[in-house]
């Protein structure tokens, strides 16, 4: 911070306007200023006025440091100030520092200096404002999480995917290993000629695992092989299955009267009449 | 004993020949009374500091006719930091300087002033002076951030006393000595100030970078107890959310008085924004007509050096 002292101490009275010289086209990437890219040679520079002033304006030697409570931090290094993030930081940490030996200090005063958390006071911003500032911060933290989530279900898809797969094909290995075991067994039967029928419950089918063979302890509802929902589609107006049996069974209430009389449609219709007999043990459904 | 005795009494005939001598013209008004009275006293109570130093210090704030949002917040912004301030109407851009404002400073009792000037809705001006005789700066404010913005998170009590931080840069020469005095004193709130909060709970940075006084200001949050003491580990688990306003000073000019007076320091630094908005025009200013001398210039060069016919040419004529 050497400014050339062109004018000298001499004079006091200067007032001469600076010149502005070599105004360099290479302009500083700082917001919008520029600086000269030498010092002009005019510039005033009075230091004993300016000190006088000092003199003049400054507060007693033997002030208080409570009056004052100013702190002089050391800056260590030269910070660039086009980077941000580094200036940011130096000035954090001139903070930090200061803070922390004027909280010493107040501490040896002996002072009270920490506002107490129920000490309820105007604040410099609003409250409607830290709402908003609140809302804002739950805004970026929820967006984030729901990045995490979609990259998390995304992998997971996939990883179910492969789980999937394998497991299918481990299933229909199964199956066709039973198949086998099941063609193996009858052609054992068939070679020792059907020959304990019943009799020794030893020689069942045995499998590799040596498992029982039991049913599958999942529970699979009935399902008819035409139904493509795999029985888990609500029929027509959200009645269940056990709600049309009954229906079938019972007739849907409503009006009996003229329930057994012909109409135009049901006079010629003989579809109910079939020589088979189907389903002769339910008499009462409705056709 | 008698060394005591001895002393006083010097003291004492002292002080008397000057209070005469200072009855019949009107001595200079400082901040702290009376100057030469001061003096006096200061003589009187050697041992211990002068009972009188009440800080005394307010604050004239107020803004040109054409200042924008950003500005205007900025300066509610700080209206709202420093209790000890007066918030007043706009004033004319013209004869703004000088005596208007001077005038308006005694008239409401003030001892300091802050002016914010916006010119061609661009650039902003502050005007720091200590009234009546005080010295007066002028800055070029740039990097402004006011508190509304919702990154700067934190918050703190209206009107309690900050601390203040200031890098030891302002030690290296006399103009950023003057200048942190200055500082110092408008924006330390008065110990005993009526608006004044008990606790100390935000602390501002002034830091010298690339010969810019940058502002922050930061909330101080450590977990505590009680209010006097700090915890065990409280020191090291404190942190600071920043609060405040942002902005970047420039100095220009350091003047003798208030709002004019000799010029005491100028920045050999600074180029105005006009200056820099003119160079930035002229650069694009010569595009045409450098495209025309360019085409002259070829034609030129078109003339000199004349094709050879080419065989080609005559090949699709009919």
């Amino acid at each position: 911070m050497e400014l050339p002292m062109v004018n000298g101490d001499t004079m006091k009275d200067d007032e001469t306007e600076y010149l502005s010289e070599e105004i360099s086209p290479s302009e500083s990437g700082s917001d919008e200023d520029v600086k000269l890219s030498e010092p002009s040679k005019k510039a005033v520079n009075n230091r004993d006025a300016l000190l006088d002033k000092l003199g003049d304006i400054s507060w007693p030697e033997n002030v208080e440091w409570r009056h004052k409570l100013s702190i002089d931090i050391d800056q260590e290094q030269e910070v660039d100030v086009n980077d941000d993030l580094a200036r940011e930081l130096a000035f954090y940490t001139q903070a930090l520092e200061g803070t922390r030996q004027a909280f010493e200090k107040l501490q040896s005063m002996g002072l009270p200096f920490l506002r107490p958390s129920d000490y309820y006071a105007e604040m410099v911003k609003a409250d409607s404002h830290m709402e908003k500032v609140k809302g804002r911060l739950l805004d970026e933290k929820r967006k984030m999480e729901e990045a995490e989530e979609r990259r998390k279900a995304r992998e997971a898809k996939r990883l179910s995917k492969e789980i999937q797969a394998q497991k299918m094909k481990e299933r229909a290995k199964q199956k066709k290993e039973d198949i086998e075991s099941v063609k193996k067994w009858r052609k054992q039967r068939q070679q020792s000629g059907f020959a304990d029928n019943g009799n020794d419950a030893g020689k069942v089918l045995d499998f590799e695992d040596g498992k029982v063979f039991e049913r599958s302890k999942k529970k699979r509802p009935g399902v008819s092989p035409g139904d493509r929902s795999g029985g888990k589609a609500k029929q027509a107006f959200g009645k269940g299955k056990k709600q049309m049996k009954r229906d079938s069974k019972f007739g849907f209430g409503g009006k009996k009267g003229l329930k057994k009389q012909n109409t135009a449609d049901t006079t010629n219709d003989f579809g109910g009449f079939s020589k088979k007999g189907a389903d002769a043990g339910n008499k009462k459904r409705k056709r | 004993m008698g060394k005591k005795r001895k002393r006083s009494e010097k003291a004492e005939a002292v002080a008397v020949p000057k209070k005469d001598d200072a009855a019949p013209e009107r001595p200079v008004r400082t901040l702290l009374g009376w100057k030469d009275k001061n003096e006096t006293e200061v003589k009187d109570n050697e041992d211990s500091h002068s009972p009188v130093f009440r800080n005394k210090e307010k604050v004239l704030v107020t803004c040109s006719r054409r200042i924008i949002y950003r500005y205007r917040h900025l300066m509610l912004n700080l209206v709202s930091l420093l209790p000890h301030c007066k918030k007043d109407n706009k004033v004319e851009s013209k004869e703004t300087k000088g005596a208007t404002l001077n005038e308006l400073v005694e008239l409401k009792n003030c001892s300091s002033c802050l002016f914010f000037e916006c010119r061609k809705a661009k650039d902003l001006y502050l005007w720091m002076a200590k009234c009546p005789n005080g010295p007066s700066v002028k800055f070029l404010v740039s990097a402004v951030h006011t508190m509304e913005e919702l990154k700067l998170t934190g918050n703190h009590l209206k009107g309690s006393r900050p601390l203040l931080t200031f890098s030891t840069n302002f030690e290296k020469d006399a103009h950023w000595k003057l200048l942190k005095e200055m500082l110092l004193q408008i924006f330390e709130t008065p110990k005993d100030h009526r608006k004044a909060k008990p606790f100390h709970d935000h602390v501002f940075v002034f830091s010298i970078v690339d010969d810019h006084i940058w502002f922050r200001n930061y909330q101080i949050s450590v977990p505590h107890n009680e209010s006097d003491k700090l915890p065990r580990g409280g020191l090291d688990k404190m942190t600071l959310i920043e609060v405040g306003p942002r902005f970047c000073l420039n100095p220009i000019k350091i003047f003798g008085g208030s709002f004019g007076g000799p010029t005491l320091y100028e920045n050999p630094f600074y180029v105005s924004p006009n200056q820099i908005r003119a160079l930035q025009k002229k650069k694009k200013a010569g595009k045409f007509a450098k495209k025309v001398k360019a085409k002259t210039r070829r034609k030129m060069h078109e003339m000199s050096n004349p094709l050879e016919p080419d065989e080609f040419a005559d090949m699709w004529k009919d």
